[in-house]
């Protein structure tokens, strides 16, 4: 459903002059990739702070006190993480960097590599300094060949400059980062399902506890985070915990990469402090829709749906204020929902990318959401739907929320039941009459 | 800590899971992808239960409670849990009645249902399926989905021993668990994902010798076991719990026979031996009690002739003959016979002034000093093993990797064994460094183990002398034995295991005993049969052994003995007065007796054997039609009318009254777990000078050469006896792989077909001997095979 822009739009600042681009910085600038355009701009000055003036406690204290919470989706504070790591005993210790990026509607990590992929290495410096792992794991979605082909070639040159390696910065720290392609599975962006790729095993996701802190790669102590917390980490070290949390709202703070998709006039990436509203993202940003949007997706596919309305639009995108309208920051991945765009048949999108993607290891995940619900919206969209299917669906809905092994079945569940509390006259619609409500299929057209 | 399911409140160890608290209270939810002795992997998402737990006050320390109650507050957790991986926490309430989590099951059974094919009238399973009873508990009774349902393979055979319905399976994982956890060999897997998962193997057939278990933990009729597949219902069986007779470890098997013919075996829970599970020769190796040449009625010599008659006329021969016949009587007996039929055994041999004996017998004691039970092993933190358990005695192979997991067999709950025993991982590291193997050959549980030491054949003395003293032996650096030696004596709990190359050697035995001493080792010892422990305690022996019993005999009753398979010894037998066996088949030797009596075999008896660890085990009958055959109580009672004497164990009730004197143990209605009551040790026995030169090692075998012929299923599934050689020999010697030969050891032909594999050292080669050849180093001729089929 979403639209693949050619080229991002790439951010431009907001107008307010006190913002700075960080983390996108060098996004779209020709030959940004290289460690030669990065040391000039700066580049792994932040490492060098931190492995010879910081001790590691010092780091993990700094992310503390920036307030940086986890981009990959569940928000989750990264300083608290990384001081869950066990007190070091000789075992190997992991960072694991997860750029599994597969939600739909998220796509900011994917720039992030390509375009300046020593930004997020030397996160990853930082952060193995700070939790003492010297074995770096970068997990790249399979499908994302550029951004492996970017961090192959950066991985080569900061080893070659000596940003990797043995004794970094003259410190006693060594460092290298395992550089691993995932084979394309969703999946795989489930923390443990991901170690259990990396390991060479079926991406099913592992029981917790115990949390990879205490048993993950390799039944090794290891700590996995997003690319964009990586590169969030390099400014909080270089330009200080205070600086990064004077932006943003009171839980959360700090710059945020956000993603418009669907029919706007400038889908694409942008980069704001924390609270912006979806307002100021939309319209001022990406140009604002270009046709009528009935809804908006705020986080990435697995958020629910929210209606577009000035309500929603007012609503800062942090996350507290997202969770009190009863959905997620997620990914920060906005995907609007055309009115003209039968509900049904946007959902049944995402159900479909959801029951392909599921792992098989639980019951109502591989026959609720890949089997029946499946069929459940092919019966509905092919016209065939009777009365009584969409209670159907409720239920089934039901019976599956919060009963699943992992987050990805309740993951479908949120555009599932999002769009029936919504939309439910769509659904009661295509059932009764078999045909949708709108009908409008010619999206490509211009 | 104190625990509330529904209104029971119970105290359980800390790390109990939850489900396990709601069985222990009594209640009940249902499960499919836990099981018992297994990881819980919280897969099938049936067991959920709303639970929830009081908190404590950070600042305070003290319980968050309820301002009006001043009880601790109930922090419910938001989502039902599945309970079978939830641990439980102090104070816990779990809530398994409420509608929510009836609603829940009833659900999640639904999804279970959806693409299952409901085929249970003509499924295996039907009547004995757990998820057939839990749709019945938990479910609502009519489906929702009105779809078509995934199609798969039905009929896919996963081997020759078991058959994989692919539509049926509900993705548990118990099986590709199994392979992973308990065995330790990785040959099943989920392929493909969602919706489209199903199990799978890489390559062809499961190669391990413990795949049956599957069928056995199955919760539907998905794995099968092949061999029994549309032979009966479940109700139709009658199951008759009993003990494996097939080695010396004691498991416990189920017989499931149906008119008077056994369907099928399988594996039975002995806590303290075998858990669950048994090996695919004690699983699928007993079509032999079916065979078509079974022996059924006695037969009497006639001339040339043997023919049928009557147990009474075979008896009345018998006595008639025995009054004219010379005075040196032999009774022999195989070696898992049970203690009922030694007894009378030894009161036949007793009254015709006579000697009785077992056999095989290794030259060595089979009883230890210092005796290791299967769960000291399962427990033990350094094992050294000198043999190959996998073939001798398979559980002891499983036990073996349960030690390697480095978690202790659970302790019982009011329910019994944990379903969901939290210490239990998917893929746990395992603990190789505990584990050493020495061999003459590459053996099957080397894979597992941290070290390896290959030894030249015979040289057994030499190496526990090596490990001893800490010098060189066997041909393996002192540096080698002497970390052996330093990582028996740093354990807290080590275990010795002597396999039969050992026992065949009273030397070798009383070094590996003074070893064992020296570390503070317990020693488990490998008989070689079912009741070689037993037998021996009983003393049925007799001082110049079977060899002499043979020679210096003039009238031998041998029951399930065929000596005269070898030629040399047949030519003796043919000068006996009489010549009596008791066996199931005809074989070399039934061909030159004077009486051939029928024998029941090790699924019809009633009795009881002591296992390797001294553990004394009931044996119950199952329902077979075997004629009129007998086991040798049935010998000694009807010899006994015909000579008019009332001999002890005429009867399995008199042999036991005469066991409670010489044993002192009551033997009637053991409990399902035996009577672990190991006897006092014995004289080592007599060093006699031991070949130390040949160039085929005899070996044990979990597949019963004997009876392979007769047991067509394992061995389509396990290729022919192999006579395994080393490459280089086979070049040397211009053997071809998959060739049929005969190997002439003495007077014994036995045809064979050529393996050639590294597992074989140079110059030596390897095939498992018949139940009448002693296992241990000798000399063979190799000659191709006749080509009878040839124009
Ligand atoms: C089904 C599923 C898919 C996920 N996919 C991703 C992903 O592609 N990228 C990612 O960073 N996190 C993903 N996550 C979240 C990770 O499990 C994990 O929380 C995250 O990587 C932690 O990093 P953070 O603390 O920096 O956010 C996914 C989670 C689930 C349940
Ligand atoms: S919800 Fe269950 S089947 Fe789905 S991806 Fe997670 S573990 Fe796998
Ligand atoms: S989830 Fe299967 S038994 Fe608990």
């Amino acid at each position: 459903m979403t639209t693949i822009a050619e080229k991002p739009q790439l951010i431009s600042s907001r107008k307010d002059a006190q913002f700075e681009v960080t983390l996108y910085k060098n996004v779209g600038v020709e030959g940004a990739h290289t460690l030669e355009t990065y040391l000039e701009g700066g580049g792994y000055k932040a490492a060098k702070k931190a492995l010879t003036t910081m001790t590691p406690e010092a780091v993990v204290d700094e992310v503390k006190r920036s307030g940086l919470r986890g981009r990959g989706g569940a928000g989750f504070p990264t300083g608290l993480k990384w001081s869950f790591m066990p007190k070091p005993d000789g075992r190997q210790r992991f960072i694991v960097c997860n750029a599994d990026e597969s939600e739909p509607g998220s796509f900011k990590d994917r720039y992030l590599m390509e375009d300046d992929p020593h930004q997020l290495l030397e996160g990853m410096v930082i952060a193995g300094y700070a939790i003492g792992a010297t074995k770096g794991v970068l997990y790249v979605r399979g499908e994302y060949y550029k951004s492996y082909e970017r961090l192959r070639e950066a991985l080569a040159e900061a080893t070659a400059g000596g940003y990797l390696g043995k004794g970094l910065f003259g410190s006693e720290f060594d460092f290298e980062i395992i550089l691993h392609r995932g084979a394309g599975a969703y999946i795989c962006g489930e923390e443990t399902s991901l170690m259990n790729s990396f390991e060479g095993l079926r991406a099913n996701p592992r029981l917790k506890p115990p949390f990879p802190a205490q048993a993950g790669v390799y039944g090794l102590p290891t700590t996995i985070n997003n690319v964009e917390s990586f590169a969030s980490a390099v400014h909080i070290i270089a330009k200080g915990a205070d600086w990064y949390a004077s932006m943003g709202t009171d839980d959360s703070k700090g710059t945020k990469l956000y993603q418009v998709s669907g029919p706007a006039a400038k889908p694409g990436v942008y980069e704001l402090p924390m609270g912006a509203t979806f307002r100021e993202l939309i319209f001022e940003l990406a140009g604002g829709p270009t046709e009528p949007i009935k809804a908006l997706i705020p986080g990435g596919s697995s958020t629910p749906m929210l209606a577009f309305n000035d309500e929603t639009l007012d609503t800062p995108m942090d996350y507290g204020s997202i969770a009190k309208k009863g959905s997620m920051l997620g990914t920060g991945g906005v995907i609007l929902i055309p009115q003209e765009k039968c509900i049904v048949n946007a959902t049944w999108n995402l159900v479909r990318f959801y029951a392909h993607e599921s792992c098989g290891k639980c019951t109502p995940c591989r026959e609720g959401i890949s089997g029946w619900m499946t069929k459940m919206y092919q019966k509905l969209v092919s016209g065939r739907g009777e009365a009584g299917d969409v209670e159907l669906i409720e239920i089934m809905s039901r019976n599956i929320k919060g009963k699943a092994f992992c987050p990805l079945a309740d993951a479908c569940l949120g555009p599932v039941q999002s769009s029936l509390a919504l939309f439910r006259d769509e659904y009661e619609h295509l059932a009764e009459h078999g045909t949708p409500k709108y009908t409008k299929t010619n999206w490509w057209s211009a | 800590m104190k625990v509330k399911v529904n209104d029971v409140e119970l105290d359980l160890e800390p790390g109990t899971s939850a489900i396990d608290a709601v069985f222990a209270a009594g209640y009940d939810v249902p499960y499919f992808c836990s099981q018992e002795y297994m990881s819980p992997i919280g897969a099938c998402r049936m067991c959920l239960g709303k639970v929830g737990a009081p908190r404590k006050d950070r600042e305070t320390n003290d319980w968050i409670r309820d301002a009006e109650t001043g009880e601790p507050q109930i922090f419910y957790f938001p989502n039902l849990m599945a309970t079978c991986t939830t641990a439980i926490m102090d104070g816990m309430v779990i809530d398994t009645l409420s509608k929510e989590v009836r609603q829940a099951q009833s659900g999640m059974m639904e999804f279970h249902l959806i693409n299952h094919p409901l085929d249970c009238p003509v499924c295996d399973k039907g009547g004995a399926c757990e998820l057939q009873d839990r749709a019945y508990e938990y479910g609502a009774g009519t489906s929702r989905f009105e779809f078509d349902k995934r199609h798969q393979e039905k009929h896919h055979a996963l081997s020759e021993l078991i058959t994989l319905d692919r539509e049926r399976c509900i993705h548990c994982k118990r099986c590709v668990r199994y392979f992973e956890e308990v065995p330790g060999d990785e040959v099943l897997d989920f392929i493909e994902r969602g919706g489209h998962t199903y199990i799978g193997t890489v390559d062809e057939g499961l190669p391990s010798y413990f795949t049956g278990n599957i069928t056995d933990i199955c919760p539907v009729g998905a794995l099968l076991d092949a061999t029994s597949r549309f032979r009966g219902r479940n109700w139709e069986y009658d199951h008759t719990r009993t003990v494996s007779l097939d080695d010396a470890s004691g498991a416990a098997i189920m017989v499931d026979a149906r008119t008077g013919r056994i369907e099928r075996v399988k594996g039975a829970r002995n806590t303290q031996v075998n858990l669950d599970w048994i090996d695919d020769s004690t699983r699928f190796g007993h079509e032999y009690v079916d065979a078509p040449d079974r022996l059924k009625t006695p037969l009497i010599r006639k001339g040339a002739l043997l023919e049928p008659a009557s147990w009474e006329e075979a008896a009345q021969f018998i006595a008639s003959r025995l009054a004219v016949a010379g005075k040196r009587v032999g009774v022999a007996v195989r070696s898992d016979a049970t203690l009922e039929e030694g007894v009378a055994a030894k009161a036949l041999a007793e009254h015709l002034r006579g000697h009785a004996e077992h056999f095989p017998r290794p030259a060595a004691s089979v009883i230890a000093e210092n005796p290791a039970t299967f769960t000291d092993v399962a427990t033990s933190d350094a094992i050294f093993v000198v043999g190959d358990p996998t073939e001798e005695v398979p559980t002891l192979d499983l036990r073996i990797k349960d030690a390697l997991r480095g978690v202790a067999p659970p302790e019982l709950l009011a329910h019994g064994v944990p379903i969901a025993d939290l210490r239990l991982k998917e893929r746990m590291p395992r603990k190789r460094s505990i584990l050493t193997v020495a061999a003459p050959y590459r053996t099957n549980l080397m894979r597992h183990a941290g070290q390896e030491l290959i030894y030249p054949a015979g040289q057994e003395e030499d190496l526990f002398g090596g490990v001893g003293s800490g010098k060189a032996g066997a041909s393996l650096a002192a540096e080698q034995l002497n970390q052996l030696k330093s990582a028996l004596s740093d354990a807290k709990k080590p275990v010795i295991i002597l396999g039969a190359f050992v026992l065949a050697s009273a030397a070798a035995t009383r070094a590996a005993e003074a070893l064992a001493e020296s570390v503070g080792a317990k020693v488990m010892k490998l008989g070689p049969m079912a009741n070689s422990y037993g037998l021996e305690a009983l003393e049925v022996t007799s001082d110049g052994g079977y060899a002499d019993l043979l020679t210096q005999s003039d009238v031998l009753i041998l029951s399930n003995l065929n000596p005269a398979q070898d030629v040399q010894i047949g030519e003796r037998l043919r000068n006996l007065d009489l010549l009596i066996v008791h066996d199931s088949f005809e074989t070399e030797t039934t061909g030159l007796a004077h009486v051939v009596l029928p024998a029941k075999t090790g699924y019809e008896k009633e009795g009881t054997v002591v296992n390797l660890e001294g553990r004394f085990l009931n044996v119950y009958p199952a329902p077979v039609d075997s004629g009129t055959s007998e086991d040798f109580i049935g010998v000694v009672r009807t010899l006994g009318e015909a000579l008019g004497v009332r001999l002890d164990g005429r009867s399995v009730r008199s042999a036991r009254r005469s066991l409670a004197k010489t044993l002192n143990h009551d033997l009637a209605a053991l409990p399902e777990e035996g009577l672990l009551a190991p006897v006092d040790a014995k004289e080592i026995g007599e060093t006699v000078a031991d070949t130390v030169a040949g160039n085929l090692l005899l070996t044990s075998s979990l597949l019963k050469v004997d009876r392979l012929r007769r047991n067509p299923k394992l061995r389509a599934a396990h290729g022919d006896v192999a006579l395994r050689v080393n490459p280089a020999d086979a070049e040397a010697q211009n053997l071809e792989a998959g060739a049929n030969v005969t190997v002439n050891i003495g007077g014994v032909a036995r045809s064979a077909t050529i393996k050639i594999t590294e597992d074989a050292p140079e110059g030596l080669m390897l095939l498992p001997a018949t139940f009448d050849q002693a296992l241990g180093l000798t000399s063979a001729e190799i000659v191709p095979a006749a080509d009878l089929v040839s124009a």
